[in-house]
């Protein structure tokens, strides 16, 4: 618990100095975050509670387009459609786990791929609403505190903040009674059963605070792009990107998502500006390297390695 | 003796197969309900059907007089069931501590307390040196006791045991013999599956036969091991 405090504690300090010294490199930044976050969230799902989506870009999406819309349409401050969108992405992931959660296997993570498909769909012909397939467009923002929300600094810091948020619930969580319910159904539901936890109602809550916080990072990322289009914000692309940043980094741990930010985003921008069009091609193949060598993930493989020595060295002495 | 635990009529069908076949049972607290029959006599889905982990085809079960036939596992467990598993069913990634633990945390929400009960419930089944070790790593017999340890975690008012003494050495058997023993004596109801009779004669106060899915006898251990009938059904089928 200490660890990670100051795990958590070393994030906030890099982070505040961050821009102070790589000012030029908030936008890379802005995405390592927001992707830590997002992953995170995920990981409480589908690493903690081991139901694996592949529609969290609905939950980006929807905060997206719920901050663009409240300021351009309305003009409500992102801050008030961001607690709103928090709202719906719950009530959204309530109504499709309610729907969904009785399926085993792979059933529940294909399904999620439609509720995506579904927002863009919807956010496609609700053009009086939603822009259409042209998108959405973030004019004007308020000023809080004389703070421009336009500028990279200040949406690094909202980036940080929700990064720092949603790993310091994690951390809360994984020594909490839900943090152990999380991981009973995850590993064996008539187990999980035999000590009196409903699994489906387990997997909901799981569901819904990882749709909330998802949706919070999504309105964020909205600020950050300014233009929202359907087709990028609701792509199964970014859905998958999400799943995969958490289980390269480590599924089921604290630091893991975040390490995979790290490792893909940045790993990523490296190859993107090295070597062009072999981008995607090194991407593939590190992907391939850790599932197939390292399938507990960095930060997953590193915990049980650590964990087997204490072992070993006990059971010496 | 007033009963905790009435269940009648249960009758389970797969498909076509009746599986159990119209059988009723009661049990008191403190009091020890031995469940014996032929391997596939039915003894695990009686259980599995009593503790809301099997679909009844009809029947009714009631837990202090109270009608649970319609509640799901988890709620049967939170009225005061609990129970192991034939084959051992850790959650394999966890340790034995965090094992316990989550039973505990059914009774106690905080942290800490709740590690305290783990850890005296780890203590009573003596499995308290290896609380730190993965759960994947026990060997079969340290596995029962972890299953059992998880089953008295949910603090239960009847246990249902399916063979927890099978493949035990005879120390280990001996030592949960009387383990079970002292369970009752705490006033749990316990309700076991035994191949080995050894254990069924010394702790049954009454002994139910299971064969193809019907009881065929009840009565006290000495009745029951003399009755033709349940020396047919074993003979018939071993
Ligand atoms: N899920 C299931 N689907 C179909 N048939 C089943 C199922 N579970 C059990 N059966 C069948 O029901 C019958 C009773 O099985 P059960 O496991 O209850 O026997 P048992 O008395 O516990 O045997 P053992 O002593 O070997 O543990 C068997 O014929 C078995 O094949
Ligand atoms: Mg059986």
């Amino acid at each position: 618990m200490t660890k990670h405090l100051i795990g958590l504690g070393v994030l906030l300090a890099v982070g505040i100095a961050y821009p102070a010294i790589f000012p030029n490199n908030l936008t890379i930044a802005i995405s390592v975050l927001l992707f830590a976050g997002w992953a995170t969230s995920w990981d409480l799902l589908g690493g903690w509670n081991g139901q694996v989506s592949l529609g969290h870009a609905s939950f980006v999406g929807l905060g997206a387009y719920l901050v663009a819309i409240g300021q351009s349409q309305f003009g409500l401050a992102p801050w008030w459609t961001m607690a709103m969108a928090a709202a719906v992405a719950a009530v959204l992931a309530y109504l499709w786990g309610w729907l969904t959660f009785s399926l085993r296997g792979p059933y529940f993570s294909l399904s999620t791929i439609a509720v995506a498909e579904i927002l863009r769909l919807v956010a496609i012909n609700e053009e009086w609403l939603t822009g259409g397939a042209t998108g959405v467009f973030i004019a004007t923002l308020p000023e809080p505190f004389g703070v421009d929300l336009f500028s990279r600094t200040a949406q690094f810091y909202m980036a940080l903040a929700f990064a720092a948020v949603v790993i310091a619930t994690i951390i809360v969580i994984s020594r909490a009674r839900f943090g152990y319910q999380l991981r009973a159904v995850r590993e064996d539901e008539d187990s999980a059963m035999a000590a009196g936890i409903d699994p489906t109602a387990t997997k909901l809550k799981a569901f819904m605070l990882s749709a909330a916080l998802t949706s919070i990072g999504g309105g964020i990322y909205g600020i950050v792009l300014a233009f929202i289009e359907p087709h990028v914000i609701f792509a199964l692309l970014l859905s998958v990107q999400i799943a995969l940043t958490a289980i390269i980094g480590g599924r089921g741990t604290i630091w893991g998502p975040a390490v995979g930010a790290l490792v893909l985003i940045g790993a990523g921008e490296i190859f993107r500006t090295t070597f062009a069009e072999a981008n995607m091609l090194i991407y593939g193949i590190l992907i391939l390297v850790v599932v197939l060598f390292v399938p507990r993930g960095i930060v997953g493989e590193l915990a049980r390695r650590h964990i087997r020595r204490l072992y070993a060295k006990r059971a010496q002495g | 003796m007033p009963n905790v635990l009435r269940a009648d009529g249960i009758t389970v069908k797969f498909g076509g197969v009746t599986a159990v076949n119209n059988v009723s049972l009661s049990l008191g607290s403190g009091e020890i309900l031995g469940l014996i029959g032929p391997n596939g006599a039915g003894k695990t889905t009686l259980f599995n059907a009593v503790t809301g982990f099997a679909p009844m085809h009809s029947g009714r079960i009631t837990l202090l007089d109270k009608d649970i036939t319609a509640l799901p596992a988890f709620k049967r467990t939170r009225l005061g069931f609990g129970r192991t598993f034939q084959t051992e069913r850790p959650f394999e990634e966890l340790t034995v501590l965090e094992n316990v633990l989550i039973a505990a945390f059914l009774t106690v929400g905080r942290r800490s307390e709740a590690e305290r009960l783990a850890m005296s419930v780890l203590e009573q089944v003596g499995l308290a040196d290896r609380a730190r070790q993965p759960a994947l790593d026990l060997n079969l017999a340290r596995r029962r006791r972890l299953e059992l340890a998880k089953a008295l975690a949910v603090k239960p008012k009847v246990i249902f045991l399916d063979e927890i003494m099978a493949g035990l050495n005879p120390p280990a058997l001996r030592e949960m013999i009387a383990f079970v023993r002292s369970l009752s004596g705490q006033g749990l109801a316990v309700l076991m599956v035994e191949h080995i009779m050894e254990a069924i004669i010394e702790l049954s106060d009454h002994v139910i036969v299971l064969a193809s899915g019907e009881k065929i006898a009840e009565g006290t251990p000495h009745q029951v091991t003399r009755n033709e009938r349940v020396i047919e059904a074993y003979l018939g089928t071993d």
